[in-house]
C-alpha cells in the first residue's frame, strides 16, 4: 500500500489534504460503495453501507418481513441511497454500473408490483381498463398493498 | 415538478395505538428538527447554489426528507386511531386533541407550530452547508430521545430507520463541502461568497 500520497489523492481518497485548511469543517470522504449490504439488509438498517451504520445504543432493526411491497422498497432504497452517493461521486464507476443494474431491477419490481395492486404513480396507469388511482389503502393507512 | 409515489419509503405498521407517544413523535412533522423543516431548508437552499452537484444532493435529500414527513404522519395516524376520550385526557393528548382532533398537524412537541424561523437559508455556501450538518445532527438527537421514550417496536423500528438516514445524509453533506471547498480558493475559503459573487 501506497504511504505518501499527493494532496490531490488524499483529498480524493478521504485523507486531509497536507497542510489541512483551518476554520474548515471536514468530513472524510466515503471511499468507495464495498463493503455494501444486500438490499434487505440495507432497508432494515437504514444504510446500503456498513461503514454508516451507527445505530443508538446498538440496537438494531430485524429485517423486514418479504412482501412485494418490501422487495419493491428494498431495491428503492437502494437506488435512493445510490443517488445521494453518486451525487458527491459521479465519478465512481463501480457505483454507476451498480446504479444501472439497481434501476433495471427497479423497473422489474415496480411492474411487478403494479400488476399486483395497482399503479404507485398515475402513470402507471396506462393501459388499465378503470381509473384505479383512488383505491385504497393509502401508504399512511395500517393495511399495507398487496395485502388482505 | 414533484410527482408523487403511492407508497412509503419504509413501512408503518403500528398494531397498538398509543396517545401518549403521538405526543412527542409529533415534533418531528412539525418540530425545529422535524422533517418538514428539514425539507424545507434543503429544497429552499437550493437556488443559491453555485454547483451542479449541491443543487442535486439538496434536491434529492429534501426529497426523501418529504418521504420522512409522511413517515412521520403515518406514525402519529396510526397511533392516534379509535382513542376514548379518557384515553386522550390520560394521555395528556387532549391538548392537541381540542384543536386538532386526530389530524396531523406539523407542531412541536411542546405546542409551538411548525415555524420558518426553526431553519436557515443564509445563501453563501459554506454557512447553509454547515446548517444543513448540524441540522442532521440535531435531528438524530431528536430521535435518539423518541427511542429513550418508547418501546412499542413496530415505532422504534421506524425511528431507528430514520434515525440512520441523518446520519448518511451528514456524511453526503460533509462530502458536498469537501466538493465546495475543492472548487473555491484554496489560499482564502472566505474570500467571496460564491453563492453570490459571480465570476
Amino acid at each position: 500500500m501506497k504511504t505518501k500520497y499527493s494532496a490531490e489523492e488524499r483529498w480524493r481518497l478521504g485523507g486531509l489534504p497536507d497542510p489541512a485548511p483551518l476554520a474548515a469543517a471536514y468530513i472524510p470522504m466515503q471511499e468507495s460503495v464495498q463493503p455494501q449490504y444486500d438490499a434487505g439488509k440495507a432497508l432494515s438498517r437504514g444504510t446500503l453501507f456498513p461503514g454508516l451504520d451507527l445505530p443508538f445504543m446498538n440496537l438494531v432493526n430485524p429485517e423486514l418481513e418479504r412482501t412485494p411491497m418490501t422487495e419493491l422498497m428494498a431495491i428503492d432504497f437502494v437506488v435512493d441511497e445510490l443517488e445521494l452517493y453518486l451525487d458527491t461521486h459521479w465519478e465512481d464507476r463501480e457505483a454507476f454500473e451498480l446504479y444501472q443494474t439497481m434501476l433495471g431491477m427497479q423497473k422489474e419490481a415496480k411492474e411487478r408490483m403494479v400488476r399486483l395492486c395497482g399503479p404507485i404513480c398515475q402513470t402507471d396507469q396506462l393501459g388499465m381498463d378503470a381509473y384505479r388511482w383512488l383505491n385504497g389503502p393509502w401508504p399512511w393507512e395500517l393495511c399495507e398493498r398487496g395485502e388482505g | 415538478m414533484f410527482v408523487y409515489e403511492k407508497k412509503l419509503q419504509y413501512p408503518v405498521k403500528i398494531a397498538r395505538p398509543n396517545p401518549k407517544l403521538a405526543k412527542v413523535i409529533i415534533s418531528q412533522v412539525g418540530g425545529p428538527d422535524g422533517e418538514l423543516g428539514a425539507s424545507m431548508r434543503y429544497l429552499n437552499q437550493r437556488y443559491s447554489m453555485p454547483y451542479d452537484e449541491l443543487k442535486g444532493l439538496l434536491t434529492d435529500i429534501g426529497t426523501e426528507e418529504l418521504g420522512h414527513m409522511e413517515m412521520v404522519a403515518a406514525i402519529i395516524h396510526q397511533l392516534t386511531r379509535e382513542m376514548s376520550s379518557e384515553e386522550i385526557i390520560r394521555s395528556g393528548l387532549d391538548t392537541y386533541f381540542v384543536d386538532h382532533t386526530a389530524g396531523v398537524y406539523p407542531t412541536a412537541a411542546s405546542g409551538f407550530p411548525w415555524s420558518a424561523a426553526s431553519m436557515a437559508v443564509k445563501g453563501d455556501v459554506l454557512a447553509d452547508l454547515n446548517e444543513d450538518l448540524a441540522a442532521e445532527q440535531k435531528a438524530r438527537v431528536t430521535y435518539d430521545n423518541i427511542l429513550r421514550l418508547s418501546d412499542d417496536p413496530d415505532v422504534t423500528n421506524v425511528i431507528r430507520y430514520l434515525r440512520e438516514r441523518e446520519i448518511v445524509h451528514y456524511q453526503r453533506f460533509g462530502e458536498g463541502l469537501r466538493r465546495a471547498m475543492d472548487r473555491m480558493n484554496e489560499k482564502n475559503l472566505y474570500i467571496v461568497n460564491p453563492s453570490f459573487d459571480r465570476g
